[in-house]
């Protein structure tokens, strides 16, 4: 009898949290399709309607088109980069015997003692220097490489046995040809959960692409977003028929990944 | 046969070794590289910044001691900015320590939909923030917003929210709070499920009860993965940004309400070009985080309990 009231409590408890963690997802997605009369009256906001030509509106209003193009380039080459670096790091810092070896990874660790907020002015300087505002690699270049993807493939490599990198070396394999056709097919987890961790994080970059970018060429999806809203045009059904297409990717991204976005917190907890 | 033995053999001499030095450096490079110049370089640079009066490109730029910590300190703005960045973090961290372990209690175990469940619970997190605090922004509006509907229907008392001087650091908290308490539950559930059973059965079987077991046992065993969240949840409220700028409209009020350190930091330096100033202020931040990580970590050897 208690087990049972127990147990109803416990759904009591996750129904009410569900409704509170979805609501705003939903409320969003309902008032992106309200005719803007309607949106400003509360309980109407419940009934669904379907005036998707504020979607129509909302996306002829700014080059989404070319954000989109941005983040998804970003995203991409960033991903892409520090799967190459992590993986080369990795692979030296897991497979080979070196001197300096230990001092050199606690270099790599101890970059997570270093907070953002330090950085983000000598860097911006430095790139004002070099030119570099305003451009793609300003926004791929310093995150090219990733404490957290050469620590947890390293693990990963570690786990391997070593036999089997021994055994290509006597077979007369070369050191790419190891790194490239025996150790990564092994790793790919890892290079999955690194991949989906980077892929996140710079698709929903905010502060660094607001502080190096002005204007469209180059601008990602979020920085366009907040100049979209703060604008001359904020009718808020249109707002809103942005921020969920905006969102969109990144949800079916989740469902695609979610495994791996999991694996990625539980396995270190290394905040984004 | 012999002839294998003895490559297996020199593949491993301090030759070959000497070989893999050369081979590791070459793959090593990249990362390292990057990390400096992009890491180590600015952070290096930063601590220095705050000593100069620096012009853009340089030109011009002087020593100027410690001026730019001194009228950082005289300067009224940098107190109220650093009473809201610790009023927020005093909000965040007790909510979010409790809320993960409550959430973490409750999905916990099995049950056909409960597994669903921690999988959703991690939705907000991987969303952009820009674009949810949108949906939130009209929750928290004074006149039409559901949070106020909410508020008096239950008989408390309603607040203007993201236009009040008092109410908007709580509600960038509450945003915040979902958006990202489903990453701290994920690390909560995942300890929670590394406990060992048999010291919990065994309570149980000496006849204690469930509040009495996880006060008593369960807790107890969590003590290092709460001490874990206590510090990277202070360490992320004392960095939040996206949300106030979202929230706040890029503003940071209303009247400084929501001006936290990093917001002021990013606005000196960004939007009034004091380079120095705010690195003086970028600084004295950092030296706040690493104190208040320091004073965590003293205090938790009075309650962090490691098997």
């Amino acid at each position: 009898m208690v087990e049972r009231r127990r147990q109803l409590w416990r759904h009591v408890g996750l129904i009410v949290g569900l409704a509170i963690l979805l609501f705003p997802l939903i409320w969003t997605l309902f008032s992106s399709l309200e005719s803007s009369s309607h949106a400003a009256s509360f309980p109407g906001s419940l009934i669904p309607q379907f005036h998707y030509q504020n979607y129509v509106h909302a996306w002829e209003a700014a080059p989404w088109g070319r954000y989109f193009f941005n983040t998804i380039l970003i995203a991409t080459l960033t991903t892409a980069l520090v799967l190459i670096t992590s993986l080369g790091a990795a692979y030296a810092f897991g497979m080979h015997e070196f001197p300096g070896k230990r001092v050199l990874f606690w270099l790599v660790l101890s970059v997570l003692m270093i907070p953002t907020e330090l950085n983000i002015i000598p860097q911006y300087l430095l790139f004002a220097d070099l030119h570099w505002l305003n451009t793609y690699q300003v926004q791929i270049i310093p995150w090219a490489a990733s404490t957290f993807g050469i620590f947890l493939i390293r693990q990963f490599v570690m786990s391997l046995p070593r036999d089997l990198f021994d055994a290509a070396r006597i077979d007369g394999a070369g050191e790419l040809a190891i790194l490239w056709h025996v150790v990564a097919p092994l790793v790919i987890p890892a290079l999955v959960t690194v991949g989906v961790y980077v892929f996140l994080g710079s698709y929903n970059a905010f502060l660094w692409p607001l502080i190096v970018t002005n204007g469209h060429a180059v601008r990602p999806i979020e920085v366009g977003l907040a100049s979209f809203r703060t604008g001359n045009n904020s009718e808020y059904t249109q707002l809103s028929a942005a921020a969920v297409f905006t969102t969109l990717p990144v949800l079916v991204f989740f469902l695609i990944a979610q495994r791996y976005i999991v694996e990625s917190i539980s396995r270190t907890g290394v905040r984004g | 046969m012999e002839s294998l033995a003895a490559r297996v053999r020199s593949a491993r001499t301090p030759r070959a070794r000497q070989k893999d030095g050369w081979r590791a450096a070459v793959f090593l490079a990249p990362a390292l590289l990057l990390l400096i110049l992009f890491v180590y370089a600015p952070a290096l640079l930063a601590l220095g910044l705050g000593f100069f009066h620096y012009h853009l490109l340089g030109i011009g730029t002087t020593w100027a001691g410690l001026t730019n910590f001194r009228s950082a300190l005289r300067y009224s703005l940098f107190w109220t900015a650093l009473r809201n960045t610790l009023l927020y973090a005093l909000i965040m961290v007790p909510v979010t320590l409790i809320g993960a372990l409550l959430l973490a209690q409750l999905l916990c175990g099995p049950g056909k939909y409960v597994g669903f469940l921690r999988t959703l619970i991690l939705l907000p997190y991987i969303t952009p923030v820009i674009a949810t605090a949108i949906g939130w922004l009209w929750i928290f509006n004074p006149q039409y917003g559901l949070l106020n509907s909410l508020m008096s229907w239950l008989g408390l008392p309603v607040h203007q929210w993201m236009q009040s001087p008092t109410w908007a650091l709580p509600a960038v908290a509450m945003y915040t709070l979902w958006h990202g308490l489903g990453f701290d539950m994920i690390i909560a559930l995942a300890a929670l499920a590394s406990l060992p059973k048999s010291v919990s059965e065994a309570a149980q079987i000496d006849g204690a009860g469930p509040a009495t077991i996880f006060f008593r046992v369960t807790l107890p065993l969590l003590t290092p993965t709460l001490f874990f969240l206590l510090v990277i949840t202070t360490i992320g409220s004392l960095q939040a940004f996206s949300q106030i700028y979202a929230l706040s409209g890029g503003q940071g009020g209303p009247e400084y309400a929501t001006t936290t350190l990093i917001f002021l930091i990013y606005q000196t330096a960004f939007q009034y070009y004091h380079f120095s100033y705010a690195a003086a202020m970028a600084v004295l931040l950092v030296l706040l985080i690493l104190g208040l990580t320091l004073f965590q970590n003293w205090l938790s050897k009075r309650w962090v309990f490691y098997q």
